[in-house]
């Protein structure tokens, strides 16, 4: 069974197309960098596929569970989203509890994963502060944390590592690589940083606006284009097109 | 355990924790505190008979704790569209309907707060007459009725709001349009007047507890004036029932 699967899906706002006719699929298990310059799709192709927005045209599975089953899907997967929110008040033990209790678990259960999940990320001993006190890097981590309560089949991490400082970025990266090897879960990785995607992405998938422009392997899409080195093959893909 | 009970049991958390809704608590109690001082020693006020005091109390009781619980509603979906928390609720598998339930019902206990801070001071105006049983079950009932149908009305209106300014100013405006009405002397007298009254849902129930506490009638003589608080509660859920999944979206606009 594929992790994800669309076909041909679009998403157009009045007259712009943000998401035009995208294709691919995801194995188990795999770690997929979604590569675009800005304005290129990423974050709709995110927001499609996690439910969050309803596709103009198209159709698509996650983890086994169809488009159809908004409901059913969201129960299989986590999302970091871009720019996430945290409620300052509440501690990160507080809000790990809160979404584990929203994914059905009991409170003994969701306590249970609460305080592993707090553990894994290393921020148990930041458990019972309040969210406002925490830096970028460990609101990231909690995000993190939290899109693993309810230990997602296919994980979303939208720009993971915007606004860290390189410890940062290492320790994210380090993170998103235990989540597919530990867990098994497919990752998608949508970022800027080609570094990034070369460090942690097993495939890629380099959308320009709204389109998928090449997927595979890292190694497949840089021949493919007579690169050398991955940054060559993204340059080469989006400014063909452009004036 | 029903995921519209989570939501409820965090958002009173929030809400009780985080401060918001004890400092509009003691507000509401500091301005009830100087209507209840104004009536019982003014030389003007306290001309008043003391079932005009009470009814008096009652209706800025109502109007006000009704205020505070909007203030609250108008900030619970635009609010956290505009923190930028509203995504994390959405992607997980809670209905959306249960998400609007548990934000009313967190909601409501700040109306519920409103009416316990009440009681001590329709005591001290209405407590050596028959009229303090009365205004008890008249805050509780068709207080309630009204706090419930305008909740909604601004929950409707945070849900239909990208920003949270716009999302207050609107719910605000909708009350002092809806208030208006009730500071003019003499409404229902005319048929135009009359409907009026009736088709707005704060002033046909103010209008109810008025009939109760100054003309005496009785319970049932002036009930169809709770036809209107009662069909905004009524339209207010069918509208999220059937519609909350369009409703409670990370953007208002046709995304």
């Amino acid at each position: 069974m594929v992790a994800i699967e669309a076909a041909g899906l679009s998403k157009r706002y009045r007259d712009r197309l943000a998401v035009d006719d995208l294709s691919f699929t995801a194995e188990p298990g795999e770690v997929l960098g979604l590569l675009g310059p800005n304005g290129a799709g990423k974050t709709t192709t995110i927001r499609l596929l996690t439910t969050l927005l309803r596709p103009s045209a198209g159709t698509f599975s996650v983890a086994g569970v169809p488009a159809s089953e908004p409901g059913r899907l969201r129960q299989r997967i986590g999302v970091l989203p871009e720019s996430a929110g945290y409620p300052g008040q509440q501690t990160g033990r507080e809000y790990l509890l809160y979404h584990a209790r929203l994914f059905g678990l009991p409170r003994t259960e969701a306590r249970r994963i609460a305080e592993d999940l707090l553990d894994q990320v290393g921020l148990a001993e930041r458990a019972g502060s309040r969210i406002a006190t925490y830096s970028r890097g460990m609101r990231q981590r909690l995000g993190i944390a939290r899109a693993l309560v309810n230990d997602p089949a296919v994980v979303f991490l939208d720009e993971p590592t915007l606004g860290l400082d390189p410890a940062g970025q290492r320790q994210m990266l380090a993170l998103v690589g235990e989540i597919a090897l530990r867990r098994r879960a497919t990752v998608v990785l949508s970022t800027h940083a080609l570094a990034e995607v070369e460090s942690a992405c097993s495939t890629v998938l380099i959308l320009d606006r709204g389109r998928a422009l090449a997927a595979g392997t890292i190694a497949d899409v840089t021949r493919s284009v007579g690169a050398h080195r991955l940054s060559e093959a993204f340059l080469a893909l989006t400014e063909a097109g452009r004036p | 355990m029903n995921r519209w009970v989570v939501v409820a049991r965090q958002e009173i958390r929030d809400l009780w924790l985080g401060g918001r809704g004890p400092t509009l608590v003691f507000a509401f109690s500091v301005l009830l505190s100087a209507m209840t001082y104004l009536s019982a020693t003014n030389r003007g006020l306290n001309f008043l008979e003391q079932r005009e005091a009470v009814n008096l109390t009652l209706q800025v009781a109502i109007a006000v704790g009704v205020l505070a619980t909007m203030v609250v509603a108008a900030d619970a979906i635009s609010g956290e569209r505009e923190r930028h928390t509203l995504e994390a609720l959405l992607l997980t598998p809670v209905p959306r309907r249960d998400i609007a339930l548990g934000k009313l019902v967190s909601t409501l206990t700040l109306w519920a707060a409103c009416v316990v801070v009440s009681m001590p001071y329709l005591w001290v105006l209405g407590r050596s007459t028959a009229v303090l049983g009365q205004a008890v079950v008249l805050i509780a009932l068709v207080g309630t009725l009204v706090a419930v149908g305008l909740t909604g009305v601004a929950l409707l209106v945070s849900a239909l709001s990208d920003s949270n300014k716009t999302s207050l100013a609107v719910s605000l405006f909708v009350l002092l349009a809806l208030f208006a009405p009730t500071q003019l002397p003499g409404m229902p007298k005319s048929w135009v007047g009359d409907l009026l009254v009736r088709v707005n849902p704060l002033a046909s129930g103010m209008h109810y507890l008025s009939a109760l506490m100054l003309n005496r009638h009785t319970w049932r003589q002036d009930l169809s004036y709770l036809l209107s608080p009662a069909l905004t509660v009524l339209l207010t859920t069918t509208v999220f029932v059937i519609a909350a999944p369009r409703l409670i979206r990370l953007t208002r606009a046709t995304s």
